[in-house]
């Protein structure tokens, strides 16, 4: 059993404790679990049954097998001898308590074909079914057992227990593809699956696994797309919403705006209207009036002439002549009879041009909202130009945009920069002829033929920095490094330099260009491959972007260069053009010897050179005439400059002095020379400083003869020194590779 | 022209062997140790011979001086001759340790009884190379020469006098001047005769006067303290001057504080070894 219940808790979820629960029944008769086994019994019987089409087949071959699986269980764990078994079967006691296993191992089975279903570990999945049929066979085995045996006793307590039993017992192992049903492998050659093909249900089970595993992964992709197209649809939603709120918020301004413009036409007309009247009914009054006045004076005409008709005919003659005159001076007096104002009003056309321009104007834009204006793109700026991008609402309609800029300054805020302006027709715009490495600040307004936009807001840009410029003349370098400096070329600081180096090599395989970017200072330590060429520069960087190329310098990495360190030199030594060549002229009377300094030579009359500080082998040759007198060597940059070189634990050089035609070579430091004779002055000196084996040594170069190695803690950096004691000249040769004889020391 | 190997002792990765070999020249059995460093395993190394100082055998050399390290790190052959013929028995011959046993000084014998076996000069020119050349490793274009005291004389000779042979030369505190010194007189007159046209064709310092100045580097390390130099037995400085003289290449260190014995030789074998090095390597 060990192997069972070892397996047991790698199954899946309940069975297991159940099957424990099994063996506590027996024991403490837990009705929970009792309870539990008739509902799990059915159902698992359903699922045979369905399985298997028929569960009368299964009776006796299965029978059978589970007889023989029985004897081989019980030799695997040595429980018994089968005549022992036999025995056994006879004692009823022990029979119904074994009876009862096959509830729990077959509520083992469904476990086992669940975990199948997920995990497909067959191997296991057979181990552990072989175990389970192995108790299952023995319970009923030991069943049939009784039943041989035993009369109608048992019978009952069958009955009770065989129908599960039997169901349960046969389990399919093949699948029948056409009819889709699992059957057991004995069946596959009778009845309707004769013809049939079937597969092993292992087979068939790993497809129905495959199968659904397919659909539901369709279905994830179904969910997913579905869940997107639901927010795309919101999204579409929320916008719909937003454009039609802006819409009905637009129609209501012009609409109100129409309205307005159409009142205030009315209250004119109006005004005016009533105005005409007034005037036209004064006019008619006056004519009124005056008519009154004509009529009065015809009556009075007319009473005078009848008081005229009855005088004296004398009277009558005299007065009539009068009156004939009064009355043809009135009638010549035009009465008007003309109304002076028409009754109606002259035909005034009423105006709605306005109106209508504002009604046309309804169906087209608003005028556009501000602009955005994007912060600047990296590496988008030159030095004397920036590209200045920005964005729109989708819904506005522009025409042009006015891009304006002016320079930032921080020094006068009163002052007010010269603002330029551009039009546009692009949402950006490459603005050009500026200052390099300058800000300007930016701001964009949209507009159409509705109006401008309100401003964006301001953004600064930065035009790139203008290019460094390479101290060809500082360059220094070894076989592995080369320490290169340059001026900003900037008034304002930059963000960082990039130096770029192309090694020069055959054109063929030329190009290569290796970066080191973000560098702070003006000037940079970079590893180089040996005796190779390199053409280097360097470009500044700001956030406009990087500066065009600084003019290129050439550094080889063979032997070490160093150019000659005018601030230490004494004021009696020359430095040719080219900055090799040491001279002391004869003395000059009128320079005295100059006062003591930190980093000025002020006794011994010499030279530092500025050597890469990089430990390491580096190599030089100094070319002397033979007759002068001469020290060559290293020191330390804060070798007390106002004694002899090597006369302190600071320097360690090679002393000549040339004097009764006697040469003598000291190897000076510390004021302490070995006793050395060499026979053949040498014309040119070869020196070895080895930061790694703490080592210099001298050469005669000609004859490749060593000279004199000192051995010497070098923790700092030291530097080539060159002095002269006596006018003459030395020549100083780098870029030299190590000849081979110098490798020994 | 057997071979006969009396040991045979590793030492830095490669063998310290001692041979012993009936010698033509000399007409007697001579020892000869030879130091093979490991590259001699896989090729062919330049030689190096050492000519060890008076009283000296084959062994001095090999078990005081510590040069093996050096020559097993640049893969030189080391062959150390004895310093005279043994057991000739010639009258006298044991008689003072500075002359006949012991004090071959480098020379071919012309005068009676010496001139039969004292042929040290042709015996380390010549018949010692090639017996080296055919029994061992070798290249023979590549050798160089080395000595102390009347070694190291005998080292200046053989190079000034076969120039091209030797790609190198140095010495320990050389007999420079024999002609002039008490112990070069003594030997000269016993194996040359009175001729002392004859002695100059073995003293340096003469020598370097007729060299024809084919390339020859020389290195000399000599004690301050050396007692043969205060004795006036060395003479370095009438070399250095006829060197000077003639522009022969020389870097003669006077050390401080050393003497004459092996432990000024061990001091500065290291250097001696790296020099020979540098021409034999290149």
């Amino acid at each position: 059993m060990e192997e069972v219940v070892e397996e047991e808790p790698r199954l899946d979820r309940s069975p297991a404790p159940e099957d424990f629960h099994f063996y506590h029944m027996d024991l403490y008769d837990c009705e929970d679990t009792l309870q539990s086994f008739p509902e799990g019994n059915t159902r698992l019987r359903r699922e045979t049954v369905q399985a298997e089409g028929g569960p009368g087949q299964a009776g006796e071959g299965q029978a059978q097998r589970d007889l023989q699986e029985v004897n081989e269980f019980i030799h695997l764990y040595g429980l018994e001898d089968d005549h022992e078994l036999g025995d056994e079967f006879l004692d009823e006691d022990r029979m119904g308590r074994s009876a009862y296993p096959p509830y729990g191992l077959k509520r083992r089975e469904p476990a086992r074909e669940q975990r199948d279903w997920r995990l497909g570990e067959e191997d296991e999945a057979e181990d552990q079914g072989y175990a389970g049929w192995g108790m299952a066979g023995q319970s009923q085995a030991l069943q049939e057992a009784y039943r041989y045996t035993h009369g109608r006793a048992s019978e009952e307590y069958e009955c009770y227990v065989i129908p599960e039993e039997e169901d349960e017992e046969e389990a399919a192992d093949v699948f029948c593809v056409t009819c889709r049903t699992p059957i057991r492998g004995v069946e596959k050659d009778i009845d309707e699956h004769k013809e049939h093909e079937v597969t092993p249900l292992n087979k068939a089970l790993e497809s129905a696994k495959d199968e659904i595993h397919k659909n539901m992964y369709k279905l994830e992709q179904q969910i997913i797309e579905m869940e997107n197209f639901a927010s795309h649809l919101e999204e579409v939603f929320i916008t719909v919403e937003e454009n039609f709120g802006r819409q009905e918020q637009n129609f209501e301004s012009h609409y109100n705006e129409i309205l307005e413009t159409l009142a205030q036409k009315y209250e004119e007309k109006i005004q005016a209207l009533g105005e005409k009247k007034k005037e036209k009914l004064e006019a008619l009054y006056g004519q009124l009036v005056s008519c009154g006045e004509n009529l009065n004076t015809c009556k009075e005409l007319m009473e005078t002439i009848e008081e005229i008709c009855h005088e004296e005919k004398v009277d009558f003659l005299k007065d009539a002549v009068a009156m004939t005159d009064r009355l043809g001076k009135f009638l010549k007096t035009k009465t008007d009879v003309e109304i002076s104002a028409q009754p109606h009003f002259e035909d005034q056309t009423l105006d709605f041009s306005d109106v209508e321009q504002l009604m046309g104007s309804m169906n087209t834009i608003p005028a556009p909202s501000a602009p955005v204006i994007n912060p600047q793109a990296p590496n988008s700026a030159t030095g004397s130009s920036v590209r200045v991008c920005w964005s729109l609402y989708s819904d506005d309609t522009v025409e042009s945009y006015w891009l304006s800029y002016r320079p930032v300054q921080d020094s006068p805020p009163g002052k007010d920069q010269e603002e330029f302006t551009v039009t546009v027709k692009e949402t950006y715009c490459s603005v050009t002829n500026l200052e390099p490495n300058t800000q300007y600040e930016f701001w964009v307004i949209a507009k159409n033929r509705a109006g401008p936009s309100p401003s964006s807001e301001h953004a600064v840009y930065m035009t790139a920095p203008s290019p460094p410029v390479i101290k060809t003349e500082a360059i220094r370098s070894c076989e592995e490094a080369v320490l290169i400096c340059w001026e900003s070329g900037n008034l304002n600081p930059v963000d960082s330099y990039t130096v770029e180096l192309t090694q020069v090599e055959m054109p063929a395989t030329s190009g290569v260009t290796e970066s080191v970017v973000g560098i702070p200072t003006c000037e940079s330590l970079i590893q180089l491959q040996p005796g190779q060429s390199y053409t280097i520069c360097v470009r500044a960087l700001n956030v406009g972007g990087p500066s065009a190329r600084s003019e290129p310098a050439t550094v080889c990495t063979t032997g070490s260069y160093f150019p000659l360190n005018k601030a230490t030199c004494h004021p009696w030594l020359n430095i040719s053009e080219d900055g090799f060549m040491v001279i002391r002229s004869e003395r000059k009377s009128l320079t005295r010897e100059p006062l003591p300094s930190q980093t000025q030579f002020t006794r011994c009359v010499a030279v530092m050179g500025n050597l890469i500080p990089v430990r390491g082998r580096h190599y030089w040759e100094v070319e002397v005439d033979e007759c002068l007198d001469y020290t060559v060597g290293v020191a330390f940059e804060d070798v007390p400059k106002q004694e002899d070189l090597g006369a302190n634990g600071l320097s360690w050089c090679m002393k000549h002095t040339f004097a009764a035609s006697r040469h003598k070579y000291e190897f000076l430091h510390n004021r302490t020379t070995p006793d050395i004779r060499i026979t053949v002055p040498p014309k040119k000196i070869g020196i070895l400083l080895d930061y790694e084996n703490s080592k210099l040594s001298f050469f005669n170069v000609d004859i490749a003869q060593h000279l004199y190695t000192f051995s010497c803690q070098l923790h700092r950096f030291v530097h080539p020194c060159f002095s002269l004691e006596k006018p003459g000249y030395l020549k100083i040769c780098n870029g030299i590779s190590m000849p081979m004889h110098a490798t020994f020391y | 022209m057997a071979l006969k190997q009396i040991s045979s002792n590793k030492c830095f990765g490669g063998l310290q062997k001692v041979f012993e070999h009936e010698s033509v020249e000399l007409k007697c059995k001579m020892k000869f140790a030879v130091y093979l460093p490991p590259k001699a395993e896989t090729g062919k190394c330049p030689a190096l011979y050492w000519l060890s100082g008076l009283t000296c055998t084959e062994q001095n050399f090999i078990s005081k001086s510590g040069y093996h390290q050096a020559a097993s790190e640049h893969g030189l052959v080391v062959i150390v001759p004895d310093t005279s013929p043994r057991e000739c028995h010639i009258k006298g011959e044991d008689d003072s340790w500075d002359f006949g046993t012991g004090a071959g000084f480098y020379v071919n014998a012309t005068e009676d009884p010496w001139k039969t076996n004292y042929r040290m000069y042709s015996y380390v020119t010549e018949e010692l190379p090639q017996l080296i050349n055919a029994n061992f490793p070798v290249d023979p274009q590549r050798m160089s020469i080395f000595g102390h005291s009347m070694g190291g004389h005998g080292a200046l000779i053989c190079a000034l006098k076969n120039p091209g042979k030797y790609k190198s030369v140095s010495a320990f505190a050389p007999i420079c001047n024999p002609v002039l010194c008490p112990w070069g007189k003594k030997a000269f007159t016993g194996y040359l005769g009175t001729d002392e046209s004859k002695w100059k064709t073995y003293d340096a310092t003469h020598l370097v006067t007729s060299y024809p100045g084919s390339q020859l580097d020389i290195l000399i390390d000599q004690g301050k303290d050396d007692q043969f130099l205060s004795d006036g037995q060395l003479l370095p400085d009438n070399f250095i001057a006829a060197c000077t003289e003639k522009k022969i290449p020389v870097v003669f260190r006077l050390q401080e504080g050393y003497d004459h014995s092996y432990y000024f030789i061990a001091t500065f074998i290291a250097d001696h070894i790296r020099h020979h090095a540098k021409y034999l390597n290149a």
